[in-house]
């Protein structure tokens, strides 16, 4: 369809006129990066092994979340509520387009941009850093590794979208979106590998929706799950992906009626 | 049969919140709703290609009506059809032959060139090249916009802004277009132009328009047939010259006198409604203008004398008011 093909380009070309502010954002995931990067180096000397993590894929987890990071955990649809809010929504409403499949161009714009420069930084901080990086060269785990990747870059859209759907009944859509962000950062297993927590809590964790964003397209690209537990992650991320996106419609269809009923 | 609305009807439940903190939290707990009619039991047809003004006082139920012609309000009464279609469906094939252009929403994209959004409209819309070319073009030529096509939306002013958001709302050649508020915030001269285009458009495209403005001017020079709205329900459905013969029946006679005239000598003329030496102003029944111009000529010292039809913002205001006075 060369309508969201369009939609996509015009958002590339939206980020490329705030040029300066997108590279300070860049910038500040690259520090962010670092900082963790190096944290991990010196509690992690080359030898040792902590919780079953050698430097090398501590490392590699460290440096695989921030690519994983641009390409799964960046959308756009925060903006959502604020064009509930305003009355935008209407402008879409009355052309002939689906909005999700709208918000999911922008979003394929907008991970295209973050991709090209994700690349970009992990290349220089390679050859800069030389970090003993573990590649997989197994097809089986690349496979599933990106597999996963997709069915989380639903669950994350889904999720974020669902946010945006607060819009319909308040005009607070930032408040639950800002829990949603620590959330993230602590379940996804963005600043460490969620095993090294304690096994029960783990336990926990491994149902919820939040681990398959970051977490486990890792662990399979290190290659340490067994094929067991390859397949009951993956059952449970796509039972997650069809729940989100159900829960997503009907709260749609539900905001629509209220929408279209009062007015704005 | 363009459009056929019947015993349309629309209210919303309103909550109501006392003000201050003590209020918030009281409409946490319990929260009061007021139904208000917006529209409440409204009935018209329009044919294709009639361009209509659909007037009213802030409040009165214009926007609403729109809306739920345009498909965006479920009515809670009543039925609608707009070109076979029930708006509120709001099937493809419909949304691709109207439009809702709203003064203060839009769609451009902020940073980009106006003609990006263009580009998108066309396969929204599924124009193909050559129609869109040609459209293109034309819509160009008629709002005199080739020097700010290029120009990121961020950049343009509010009226080179409301030509390019009319223009990507009309790319797709709607047959049916509502307007609400299409003049607002324009300078005259941008007003004026907009209005030769909406003239032209409905020519040219035989679209059907419904336009709703707060200058009369609009109205005026635009559209034959009007609406007048007021506590959601019409108040008048016809002809523009009706309306005149209908609540001013009367034309303005101006004098300006070149020597001082006693004040009691002009009230055997008739109604005056305004005598300030040397001007007179003085309303007379149409039938009667012929013999009091001649009898003032005959009679006073005139150095000028102007006969005007009434103007249509005098008439509105007297439909409102009385109105107005019929509901208390």
């Amino acid at each position: 369809m060369k309508k969201y093909y369009i939609i996509a380009r015009n958002t590339w070309d939206e980020m490329l006129t705030y040029r300066v502010s997108f590279v300070m954002w860049r910038i500040r995931n690259i520090i962010q990066l670092l900082t963790i990067y190096f944290l991990w180096q010196v509690i992690l000397p080359p030898g040792k092994t902590l919780l079953g993590y050698s430097q090398s894929l501590m490392l590699t987890y460290i440096l695989g979340t921030s690519l994983i990071d641009s390409v799964v955990l960046s959308s756009r649809t925060y903006a959502v509520g604020e064009e509930i809010n305003s009355g935008n929504l209407m402008n879409f409403l009355l052309r002939p387009i689906n909005y999700f499949l709208y918000w999911f161009s922008k979003d394929i714009g907008d991970k295209a941009m973050n991709i090209c420069f994700s690349i970009a930084e992990l290349t220089l901080i390679f050859i800069i850093l030389r970090p003993p990086f573990f590649i997989q060269t197994n097809p089986f785990y690349i496979l599933f590794f990106v597999f996963s990747v997709i069915l989380s870059l639903f669950i994350y859209f889904f999720l974020n979208f669902l946010l945006g759907l607060i819009g319909f009944w308040s005009p607070e859509v930032w408040a639950p979106r800002f829990i949603f962000i620590t959330l993230l950062g602590f379940f996804a297993g963005s600043l460490f590998p969620l095993d090294i927590l304690p096994k029960t809590i783990y336990e926990i964790l491994r149902f919820l929706p939040f681990t398959y964003l970051l977490y486990f397209p890792l662990k399979i690209y290190l290659g340490q799950l067994s094929f067991l537990q390859i397949a009951s992650g993956l059952a449970i991320s796509i039972f997650w992906t069809f729940a989100i996106y159900f829960i997503v419609k009907a709260t749609w269809q539900k905001g629509l009626k209220s929408y279209t009923a009062y007015g704005r | 049969m363009t459009i056929s609305v019947s015993h349309l009807s629309k209210h919303f439940q309103v909550h109501q919140k006392e003000p201050g903190v003590i209020g918030s939290l009281k409409s946490l707990v319990l929260r009061k709703y007021e139904t208000v009619k917006a529209v409440s039991d409204i009935s018209f047809k329009i044919n294709e290609g009639e361009l209509i003004g659909f007037i009213g006082p802030n409040g009165a139920g214009k926007t609403t009506t729109l809306k739920c012609l345009s498909g965006l309000l479920y009515p809670t009464n009543g039925k609608i059809s707009v070109l076979g279609f029930n708006p509120y469906d709001r099937k493809i094939e419909f949304l691709k032959k109207i439009a809702l252009v709203m003064g203060q929403k839009n769609q451009l994209w902020w940073d980009l060139p106006p003609i990006d959004t263009f580009l998108l409209n066309k396969e929204i819309y599924g124009i193909e090249n050559e129609k869109y070319n040609i459209v293109f073009e034309e819509l160009t030529k008629l709002l005199d916009a080739k020097d700010i096509l290029k120009v990121p939306v961020k950049k343009l002013s509010l009226g080179q802004r409301m030509k390019m958001e009319l223009m990507a709302s009309i790319i797709h050649s709607p047959k049916v277009l509502f307007l609400d508020e299409p003049t607002i915030g324009l300078d005259v001269l941008m007003q004026k132009k907009l209005r030769e285009f909406l003239k032209e458009y409905n020519i040219r495209f035989k679209a059907t328009i419904i336009l709703t403005s707060h200058y009369m001017a609009d109205v005026e020079q635009l559209c034959k047939r009007v609406i007048i709205i007021n506590f959601g329900k019409i108040i008048f459905d016809g002809q523009l010259s009706n309306l005149i013969e209908q609540y001013a029946p009367y034309k303005k006679l101006s004098v300006i006198f070149r020597e001082y005239v006693d004040p009691k000598k002009l009230d055997k003329l008739g109604n005056i409604s305004n005598f300030q030496y040397p001007k007179l102003i003085i309303n007379v029944p149409n039938k009667k203008i012929n013999s009091t111009a001649s009898s003032i000529l005959k009679n006073f010292p005139v150095e000028d004398i102007t006969i005007e039809d009434p103007q249509i913002e005098d008439i509105i205001e007297k439909v409102y008011t009385q109105e107005d006075k019929r509901k208390k």
